[in-house]
């Protein structure tokens, strides 16, 4: 996944600062953030909670204005949640439509780019294929494990066929084992595809272990303290990866920022 | 099969001991009458077909009032749900109206609409706004803020928002609120036969009293029974088919 050399970054951050309250009591949330994510890029933001890792994501996908500052993709300033920007959010058993099953779920990104019903089937198949969903296409949300709806909700992000997807501590909600296994199939997934992602985790293992690039945040006010470039092989090993001398390198001194709250 | 046979011992005692006591005089048959002759006053009004056109005239004015309520009180309160200041101007409006007795309209509705269906529609479709519109507005303003946002991610209209993510959303919400409506469509249709418009069951039963016919009297009685619970039977599994995720969902 090396970035395109010479191409404009998909996502930035352009001085990006948020405030809630008037001035004399406002609460400073994100002081003066400035970062790129380049085409093809794995760029994971780490910090501790409270650090504005959740609210950063809202103001670059335009769910949230920045009070000073801006965030643009690719070039033009983002004031507005746009379909080529894609969001995966934690919480999936709230962003899964409960009523629709997992193919309605996933064809509601069709409906929304206007695309004939004719083709949806056609059109999802190969999806739910991708994130072994097809022998529970008819099933509602609620009769899926917690790994299978996060699935469906990235399945769903895919078919908006975004140019950059935002993902919100997809699996923090998950236990340890179906979290590897969803690191592991995200990580082939974005390296076969060439995904931009801009990935927010409060695991500073995760994200050593998905990114190409880490951008370490302090909290009160949320700000970079550091930007990691992770030079670590693909595809990436559970254990042998995560063992490498330069990640346990790249863990301390991440830990060092973090580990202090 | 053995919880209908349990179910059924009550009542079948019940007609039974009523039979005894119409039988031995202890019941006056003047307003008591006795359930073989009842049976036998149900048999033939439902072949002379009399009970049946009334059936046909009171279910459809309830019908058309509840679909003509449930309509509006989902749109409104669906709107009203989304506004806050919308609601905000309204509130006081709904509290003044919704306590007005449903009955008290009947002299209002029979000056406007004079005697027939339209009338009866009018006060049913009246009773049945309230419960609708309450319950909708209340699911509307319920709905996961996550949900909205996940609409606007994917860039769909405010529009198509609000018919594919609120609406559907609020539906199991709705639906509680159109099952109390449609209890009170029934009671209101047959109230406002009862006391007014001469058509359907309740006016029905009206005659057979002034005729002195109680048998006639507690046959329709117990055909509306049997009706109401027939139709509320199909509603709850109308719900449950349409809502099978909701029912996934609580039991997950």
């Amino acid at each position: 996944m090396t970035p395109v050399a010479g191409a404009p970054p998909v996502l930035a951050a352009r001085g990006v600062s948020l405030a809630f309250g008037a001035p004399p009591a406002a609460r400073t949330i994100l002081a003066d953030l400035s970062f790129e994510v380049p085409e093809r890029e794995f760029v994971c933001v780490v910090g501790p909670s409270g650090c504005g890792k959740t609210t950063l994501l809202r103001v670059l996908a335009g769910l949230v204005p920045a009070t000073a500052g801006e965030a643009d993709f690719q070039g033009r300033r983002v004031t507005a949640p746009q379909p080529d920007i894609a969001i995966i959010f934690q919480d999936y058993g709230r962003a899964l439509l409960p009523w629709r099953t997992v193919s309605g779920n996933i064809t509601l990104a069709f409906e929304a780019r206007g695309i004939p019903k004719s083709e949806h089937a056609q059109r999802g198949a190969p999806l739910l294929a991708k994130m072994r969903l097809t022998e529970h296409a008819h099933k509602f949300p609620a009769e899926l494990s917690g790994g299978m709806q996060q699935r469906v909700q990235i399945a769903r992000c895919l078919a908006q066929e975004p140019r950059v997807l935002l993902m919100d501590e997809p699996f923090g909600a998950l236990d340890a084992i179906t979290r590897q296994t969803m690191q592991d199939e995200l990580a082939r997934l974005c390296e076969s595809e060439h995904r931009t992602v801009l990935f927010v985790t409060h695991d500073l293992e995760e994200a050593i272990y998905l990114g190409d690039r880490v951008i370490a945040l302090a909290a009160n006010p949320g700000r970079i303290v550091e930007i990691i470039d992770v030079d670590l092989s693909r595809p990436r090993h559970q254990l042998e990866t995560r063992e490498h001398p330069r990640f346990l390198q790249y863990r301390h001194r991440l830990f060092q920022h973090l580990g202090h709250e | 099969m053995r919880r209908i046979a349990i179910g059924l011992i009550f009542p079948l005692a019940v007609i039974v001991l009523w039979e005894l006591l119409g039988q031995t005089g202890v019941a006056s048959e003047d307003g008591f009458s006795r359930p073989s002759l009842v049976i036998a006053a149900l048999a033939r009004g439902l072949a002379d077909g009399t009970l049946l056109t009334q059936t046909g005239e009171t279910f459809l004015s309830a019908a058309i009032g509840l679909f003509i309520a449930t309509a509006l009180a989902v749109a409104i309160g669906a709107v009203l749900g989304l506004f806050r200041t919308l609601e905000r101007v309204t509130v006081l409006t709904v509290e003044a109206l919704r306590p007005v007795p449903s009955v008290a309209l009947i002299p209002v509705a029979l000056l406007i609409f004079g005697f027939g269906q339209n009338m009866s529609v009018s006060v049913v479709a009246f009773a049945c706004f309230w419960p609708v519109l309450i319950l909708t507005i209340a699911s509307v303003r319920g709905i996961d803020p996550r949900l909205i946002e996940v609409g606007r991610m994917m860039g769909f209209s405010l529009s198509m928002r609000i018919r594919k993510f609120a609406l559907p959303a609020a539906l199991p919400g709705i639906m509680v609120g159109f099952r109390i409506a449609a209890g009170i469509a029934i009671v209101v249709a047959v109230t406002v036969e009862i006391a007014a418009n001469p058509q359907g069951l309740g006016y029905g039963m009206i005659i057979a009293q002034q005729s002195l016919h109680a048998d006639l009297m507690w046959a329709t009685l117990m055909w509306l029974g049997l009706i109401g619970w027939i139709a509320n039977w199909g509603l709850l599994r109308l719900e449950r088919r349409w809502l099978r995720w909701f029912w996934a969902q609580r039991e997950a």
